[in-house]
């Protein structure tokens, strides 16, 4: 009897705990969907009042129309939009017929150029990038989509992800349709592609959301004020001084829910993206 | 018929190869080459060899080593009570019956922000004004104090902090939960009948089981605390002092695009390389040794 009573007490800690974690983990978004809607000074009132008095749409005008009035927020989630997708797209394409390569010819020197993918996952993008950028400025894409989107079109993850999945991809397929007289390219698009939806729904996705979130390469790469990105229009308006605290978290919010609805939709796929990246050991 | 066919494998990779040999293998060799010359990032004249010269200056100047000890405080301040506590919240998650996915779902959703929206969101919260004074006087129960939380040294190292570990926390749960779940129901049962604790079975047949995603998840984040730039940048363009907070990849961007020293910056990157180099060598030297099979 006592042994039961302490176990339930145990387990009414660990359920306090859990969510009482989950409840501060939520904080900062829930402030930040609440303060969308304050003007400032509701915001910087202590203690914080949690809900808003009335709901300031004035604020997420005031994000989208932008300190000078130019709707460059709209300008560069379109912006976001485009590198995101066709850098996702690319990616797909190019790792998927890669690891269709490796995992399913035998060619010579086969491994050899496994290995030499798999070493480039040692390089981290930030310690290349500045010779990066002088070759991406020597090509003369300095400030154009295809400088932002190109150097990242492929990633070695994506390689060594779409390889492990197409090694159990079973063979008897590829050889019916070569039977039939498909050609080797015939036989990636029109077998292969469609039949790998899992993987590449966790590829498009771990790509999609890493764009999205790139600070640091369009920051080095693009100057034009309609061709920036959602984190770099971000960044400089959160150091304008007459940008007010509501229009700052509009911002946020606005740049935040494709993020989340794709999250909310998609969540199983998120998730795999994070095992799929744990379980990579070979 | 087999040999055409296999030179179509290689044909598939050519994109892999000719993309990989520009965008990674050649800028690596081209930042080792530029680390000797002296390089002005806006004038024509052609870069001077000066040996080791920038790596001289490097050792000696002050503003490197204050970036290495940012990223050092940083690194190690976020990354342990990150896999500490991302493994505590995965194991309790796993001894509950309800609401696991939810709980997952919850912690995780952070990771879905972008960064320069989570260190605005936290930029807010750390204002003097702010949420984080109001909760540290209500847990201390004092009245009005500033924690100067972006102007002290210490307190803004600690913004930073807890920025990327808000942000990653779930995200390292979420591999932890699912290394956990890998672990075959039958180990655990056995352990049970054998009259193991609920404590024991996870001191002495899920932590040992588990130690390949312990070790991948702590090399992983500290490879990634390493690299961090995001969180820092913005704090900085939104008013932070630099210094404490002066990451080497900050230092790396600023040393190339402000002050426009092509060479010094690359010296920094090659060293950045190689301390990356040498953690993601050992995690897959240990990783090989501590393979599990059931």
């Amino acid at each position: 009897m006592k042994k039961k009573i302490v176990s339930v007490i145990i387990d009414v800690i660990i359920w306090v705990f859990l969510l009482g974690f989950a409840a501060i983990v939520l904080v900062p978004l829930v402030f930040m969907f609440t303060a969308s809607f304050m003007p400032s000074n509701e915001i910087m009132k202590m203690p914080y009042p949690w809900i808003p008095s009335e709901f300031r749409w004035q604020n997420y005008w005031q994000a989208i129309k932008g300190n000078d009035g130019k709707f460059l927020f709209l300008r560069s989630i379109w912006n976001s939009f485009l590198v995101a997708s066709i850098t996702t797209v690319g990616t797909v394409f190019l790792c998927s017929l890669t690891g269709f390569g490796l995992a399913k010819y035998k060619f010579k020197g086969r491994n050899f150029v496994f290995f030499m993918i798999l070493g480039t996952l040692m390089i981290p993008f930030e310690a290349i990038m500045i010779p990066l950028y002088l070759i991406v400025t020597g090509m003369g894409m300095q400030d154009t989509y295809a400088g932002m989107i190109i150097p990242l079109l492929m990633s070695p993850f994506g390689v060594f992800m779409m390889r492990q999945y197409l090694l159990t991809f079973p063979d008897e397929m590829l050889d019916a349709a070569r039977i039939d007289g498909a050609s080797e390219f015939g036989i990636y698009w029109r077998i292969v592609l469609p039949n790998s939806v899992p993987a590449i729904a966790t590829l498009s996705i771990l790509t999609f959301r890493s764009q999205w979130d790139n600070l640091l390469w369009p920051l080095l790469i693009v100057q034009s004020p309609e061709k920036k990105t959602i984190p770099l229009f971000i960044t400089i308006f959160v150091t304008e001084k007459y940008t007010n605290e509501g229009a700052m978290m509009a911002a946020a919010a606005i740049a935040s829910i494709p993020m989340i609805i794709l999250f909310l939709t998609l969540t199983k796929y998120f998730l795999a993206g994070s095992e799929v990246f744990a379980a990579r050991k070979d | 018929m087999e040999k055409k066919k296999a030179i179509w494998g290689f044909i598939f990779t050519i994109p892999a190869i000719v993309f990989f040999m520009i965008f990674d293998f050649y800028p690596v060799i081209n930042a080792f080459w530029m680390s000797f010359f002296k390089k002005d990032l806006l004038s024509l004249k052609p870069p001077k060899f000066i040996g080791f010269k920038n790596y001289t200056y490097l050792f000696t100047s002050e503003a490197f080593w204050n970036s290495v000890k940012a990223t050092a405080i940083f690194t190690l301040g976020t990354f342990i009570p990150m896999v500490l506590v991302s493994l505590v919240l995965a194991a309790l998650i796993m001894t509950r019956k309800r609401f696991q996915k939810f709980l997952q779902m919850a912690y995780y959703s952070p990771a879905v922000l972008s960064s320069v929206v989570a260190a605005m969101i936290w930029l807010l919260m750390f204002d003097p004004r702010g949420l984080a004074n109001q909760f540290l006087n209500f847990l201390f129960s004092t009245q009005g104090i500033d924690y100067h939380w972006l102007s002290n040294e210490n307190m803004l190292r600690l913004a930073t902090i807890i920025v990327y570990f808000w942000k990653y926390v779930g995200y390292f749960t979420v591999i932890f939960v699912s290394g956990m779940a890998s672990i075959p129901r039958s180990i655990h049962e056995a352990a049970i009948v054998d009259g193991a604790s609920g404590w024991q079975d996870f001191l002495h047949i899920t932590l040992p089981l588990l130690k390949p995603t312990t070790l991948l998840v702590s090399v992983m984040s500290m490879i990634q605390c390493l690299k961090t730039f995001s969180t820092q940048y913005l704090f900085v363009q939104g008013g932070a002092p630099r210094g404490p907070i002066d990451v080497i990849t900050l230092n790396i961007y600023n040393t190339a695009i402000r002050d426009h020293q092509i060479g010094r910056a690359s010296a920094m990157s090659v060293i950045l390389f190689f301390v990356i180099m040498f953690f993601t060598y050992l995690q897959f030297k240990v990783s090989r040794s501590e393979e599990v099979t059931y």
